[in-house]
């Protein structure tokens, strides 16, 4: 963690705050968003600015957007089909009905980006400047992958599953295809989701999207049109060198060995501080500081708070429910006993003993940001 | 006779140091324009502007640009304009906010 990166960013996320009450400078509206920040709008990379994080589910009008390809055409559920090809007992081609007739499930689960912090590493790293909302969290609600796959009778040696999504590539980037453990494919809590707290949001890979709880975003295929059970991992670009992650530990600023590079899956402990605003000024009274934690495939099951720069910490009261994959709301309430400047930070703990770090490991994408939060506050004396 | 030496090689120093100025605000320029014209049939231009990369990272990316298809005319004169404004050692800027399209009031 860099404190003056850090608070450099605080105060860049306070003047785009401050702009967002001015209203946008550059006049592009996302149809069905709230106002985002606008990382990119051809495609769409919009985070979620921090004040719109004050409810367990995250609206999807307020919900982050990470495209890596153009978005395709809206599609038609009548017209679209999911294709089930490769190591199975026979091809098949599923309707949006087909998919509707096997039983639903719901999942509430955390869906994060995979560079989600990405700014706050140094030396500075190519890619999306993500700060702290590319995360939220819904119910998402479909059948179990594993169900689906059954229609097609999976081959026992398929190791692996190929999810294609209809996102394709401008000239000769890579189309969006990715590749998991077939032992995940089949985790029950694995969906194909048909909606994001029952709304079918286009923007955000319906009619049908993969849902891959507790693991990163990009495992999270939108538009899913085909899936291909495998013996081996595919080897496109979007498995292989995007979305990996050293093996071992490395100088900031230096490259991985290609060989050490290993793939992304579950995601690791971690809390972002919602309220109070990074650099704000508050009156001498109580106020509540509020956040959320989240674990990967772990459940929270402790948050501590610190407002004297980690001298001393104090448990967070956790209103949420401790399920693996979704978050926890926290809340510690505290009443500053003077005026003055006070450091603000927040610690969580996973069901696995994981706890969250203050220096998370630099890597040469920028993944993975865990760093225990901070925000600085000055608390103001009585006039 | 030391200080006649002095004045005009002094002179002919500032003289080169301007027009290497003019000469890198031109390749800049250049460069701004290679930008519209190589990069934006793919994407809009706030992917690029939101980065602070160094001179090699800079590079990097135009290298994997190349290899997915973007055809480059001037890339000397692309990457000096992205090391001119877009260097590890220039401020970060903050990002801009889309405008309400939720259509509620």
């Amino acid at each position: 963690m860099n404190p003056n990166r850090r608070e450099l960013f605080g105060a860049v996320l306070g003047l785009a705050a401050a702009a967002r009450m001015k209203g946008s400078d550059d006049g592009v509206t996302i149809p069905g968003k709230r106002p985002m920040i606008l990382h990119n709008d051809r495609p769409e990379d919009l985070e979620t600015p921090l004040q719109y994080f004050d409810s367990y589910l995250t609206p999807v009008d307020a919900f982050f957007v990470r495209q890596h390809l153009p978005r395709p055409a809206p599609i038609d559920p009548a017209a679209y089909r999911l294709t089930i090809t490769g190591m199975v007992s026979k091809s098949v081609q599923l309707t949006p009905e087909d998919l509707r007739k096997l039983p639903q499930f719901t999942v509430t689960a955390t869906l994060e980006c995979t560079g989600n912090g990405r700014v706050f590493y140094t030396p500075k790293l190519p890619g999306i400047q993500w700060g702290r909302g590319a995360v939220g969290n819904a119910e998402w609600r479909g059948p179990r992958l594993s169900d689906v796959l059954k229609l097609a009778g999976i081959d026992a040696k398929a190791e692996f599953l190929e999810i294609v999504g209809a996102d394709t590539g401008l000239a000769s980037t890579p189309d969006f295809v990715r590749s998991m453990p077939m032992q995940k494919a089949l985790h029950p809590a694995t969906l194909l989701a048909l909606s994001m707290n029952r709304e079918t949001p286009d923007i955000h890979g319906f009619p049908v999207r993969l849902i891959v709880p507790g693991w990163d975003g990009t495992s999270w295929v939108k538009w899913v049109t085909c899936l291909t059970p495998a013996a081996r991992m595919s080897s496109g670009f979007f498995m292989n060198p995007a979305y990996r992650y050293p093996k071992y530990g490395l100088p900031p600023g230096t490259a991985a060995r290609p060989a050490e590079l290993e793939v992304i899956e579950g995601m690791p402990v971690k809390s972002t501080i919602t309220a109070p605003v990074d650099q704000g000024k508050l009156p001498l009274a109580a106020v509540a500081i509020r956040g959320f934690a989240w674990a990967g495939e772990n459940a929270i099951e402790r948050v501590e708070i610190s407002t004297d720069g980690g001298s001393l910490w104090h448990d967070a009261q956790l209103p949420s429910p401790k399920l693996p994959f979704a978050w926890r709301l926290w809340r510690f309430d505290w009443r500053p006993q003077a005026p003055g400047y006070y450091t603000i930070l927040s610690r969580a703990t996973d069901t696995a003993g994981r706890v969250q770090p203050f220096v998370p490991a630099w890597n040469p994408s920028g993944y993975l940001w865990n760093g225990v939060d901070r925000v600085g506050v000055t608390v103001e004396g009585a006039a | 006779m030391i200080r006649g030496l002095f004045l005009p090689a002094c002179a002919l120093a500032t003289l080169a140091l301007a027009a290497g100025q003019a000469t890198d605000q031109a390749t800049v320029e250049r460069g701004r324009k290679e930008e519209g014209r190589a990069c934006l049939p793919c994407h809009s231009l706030r992917l690029i502007h939101s980065q602070r990369l160094s001179r090699a990272a800079w590079n990097k990316e135009l290298d994997k640009m190349a290899g997915w298809g973007t055809k480059m005319q001037d890339r000397d004169a692309l990457m000096e304009y992205l090391v001119a404004n877009f260097g590890d050692d220039k401020p970060v800027t903050p990002p801009a906010m889309s405008v309400d399209g939720t259509g509620k009031k």
